[in-house]
């Protein structure tokens, strides 16, 4: 790993002392002291808005973040459950939650704009309808894929449909939940920035459409290595959660 | 006193693809008593998984009935019609939810017959000392089928013969009316296999001493099995179920496996010495009888404990 980066960081610096040999003024590929300058421009207080951009961005960003994965997540494990675990309602919601997986949430960006308004019910909006249906949809597929004999095992043993949902179903299904939420991490940052990207007038998304149109790479790429990090940080707690609550399953994929 | 734990009534049962017909069971009779251990064989597609699906109650038989008697005076049977408790069972694979440790694969049954979500939920205090009882339950339970050093291991981290170990020791600490195996050792090692063996004849061993003391025997096995010498080493009893019988006489098209073969078997304890001879008489007898196509007549030489067995 660390060889990895020490070669894209050197392939960084040299692209980037290539540059300015040829253009001096270059914002494109910012040296690392241009680049150090568009952090202390994200860090320091705005003089227009007397806030800080990280902390307001990240303030902003990060809300309509949680509230998109918290419903998302709590509708998809839900849904997947039910549709898993009861044929009637896996008859009513199956297809239309097949269909509704194949539409891109950023191509109906103005229906959410119409429904929602332009407040934060819109990002949640556009996070919840592209996370749901591809996790329900994973769920519910974890469901299908246990083997019977367990169930009927269970089944022998005395458990009630409530114990077999919630002590063997939920139980034998969480170490792929938290697989498949670990998998729509990268997606709902892409719906986030993207519809922060059209529609805000706050967030990472707004901050890095309106640094690129003045070629401020200086501060566009800084956000893009916060998002990234981000999005590490959350694959690393998932899998902590993972290595806590799912050892059996660690252990036997290792 | 019942001694009867299961009978099977004139069972029959088909599939039906558009509008073929696909017999599979034709009036199988079978009546399994208290303490004894069944192993049941039969030629591959003869319908042996498609009755054991019918007696643990996931899929009934189209025709026919299957009860399980609880052993009290004047009982209604129970027909059976969906999995319970009643019926306890050991897959050749995932018997254990993987999970649980091998205590907790063990402890799981005693939790879910005794106790609710509500029950564990709003009284906690009481659910703490009840999980804490049926852990050393558990324990001791492991104890009895030699995996005491194993306790805390997923199934993953055990070998195959651990895990059908703990499988059975979670099928028998509900003590259920009859314990159904179906294939538990067949993807094992020889030596592994005789090893398991063993151990559930220590269970019949058990019975016998049950018996002795005039006690009701805790054990009643039916397993089913591809090996004949397993069958009839573990089992004192052997039945036999083939699609190769005289149903020409009275049909036009095949309707379906029937009982051919129902005879005692001898059963060597542990530290028994074993009578091969005997074993391979038996299992010549039982291979004309069960698995050859061309002998379809006299099965009725075949069948001495049954009294009703209708056309095998």
């Amino acid at each position: 790993m660390v060889l990895s980066f020490s070669v894209l960081l050197g392939g960084y610096t040299y692209l980037a002392r290539e540059q300015h040999k040829i253009n001096p003024l270059d914002k494109t590929i910012p040296t690392w002291s241009q680049l150090g300058q568009g952090v202390v421009k994200i860090v320091v207080l705005d003089h227009r808005s007397g806030k800080r951009w990280i902390v307001e961005d990240s303030a902003e960003s990060g809300k309509r973040l949680f509230l998109g994965f918290f419903w998302g997540i709590l509708g998809a494990i839900l849904i997947g459950l039910l549709i898993g675990c009861f044929q009637l309602l896996e008859a009513a919601f199956a297809p239309p939650l097949a269909i509704l997986a194949k539409l891109p949430p950023t191509a109906a960006l103005a229906l959410f704009f119409v429904m929602l308004g332009t407040g934060t019910g819109m990002y949640v909006g556009i996070i919840v309808v592209g996370l749901l249906p591809a996790l329900a949809q994973s769920i519910y597929l974890s469901i299908k894929a246990i083997p019977t004999e367990l169930i009927n095992k269970a089944l022998t043993l005395g458990a009630s449909r409530t114990e077999l949902v919630w002590n063997i179903i939920i139980r034998y299904i969480f170490p792929n939940i938290l697989d498949s939420i670990r998998l729509q991490i990268g997606p709902a940052l892409v719906y986030l920035i993207a519809a922060e990207y059209a529609c805000a007038q706050i967030g990472f998304g707004y901050r890095i459409r309106l640094q690129a149109r003045l070629v401020n790479m200086d501060v566009v790429y800084p956000y893009l290595a916060l998002l990234i990090l981000f999005g590490f940080f959350m694959d690393w707690l998932l899998k902590k959660a993972q290595a806590k609550w799912c050892a059996w399953y660690v252990k036997k994929e290792n | 006193m019942n001694e009867t734990v299961l009978e099977i009534r004139s069972v029959s049962h088909f599939f039906r693809k558009g509008l073929t017909k696909n017999c599979v069971l034709h009036d199988v009779n079978l009546k399994v008593k208290e303490g004894q251990f069944v192993g049941l064989v039969g030629p591959s597609g003869c319908g042996k998984s498609v009755l054991f699906r019918g007696i643990v109650g996931t899929h009934p038989p189209k025709e026919g009935e299957i009860l399980i008697f609880s052993g009290q005076e004047n009982e209604v049977a129970q027909k059976k019609t969906k999995p319970d408790r009643n019926v306890g069972i050991v897959y050749q694979r995932y018997s254990l939810f993987p999970f649980l440790t091998a205590v907790e694969n063990v402890a799981i049954g005693l939790m879910l017959d005794q106790t609710s979500i509500p029950s564990r939920l709003f009284r906690p205090l009481g659910w703490r000392k009840l999980r804490k009882r049926h852990l050393q339950e558990a324990t001791a339970m492991l104890e009895k089928v030699k995996l005491k050093d194993h306790l805390y291991k997923y199934p993953a981290e055990m070998s195959g013969g651990m895990c059908q170990r703990v499988a059975i020791a979670q099928a028998i600490i509900l003590k259920p009316r009859i314990l159904l195996l179906d294939e538990p050792f067949g993807a094992l090692d020889e030596a592994t296999r005789t090893e398991l063996q063993d151990m559930l004849l220590t269970l019949y061993a058990e019975n016998v001493k049950a018996k002795q003391k005039n006690e009701r025997p805790p054990y009643t096995v039916l397993m089913v099995t591809h090996e004949l010498t397993e069958a009839i080493r573990v089992g004192d009893r052997v039945v036999g179920l083939s699609p190769f019988w005289n149903w020409k006489r009275d049909f036009q098209e095949f309707p379906g496996s029937t009982v051919v073969y129902d005879k005692p078997a001898p059963v060597f304890l542990p530290k028994q010495p074993v009578d091969f001879q005997a074993i391979e008489e038996q299992k010549d007898e039982i291979t004309r009888a069960t698995f050859d196509p061309n002998y379809t007549k006299n099965h009725e030489e075949f069948i001495h404990l049954w009294d009703k067995v209708s056309k095998g």
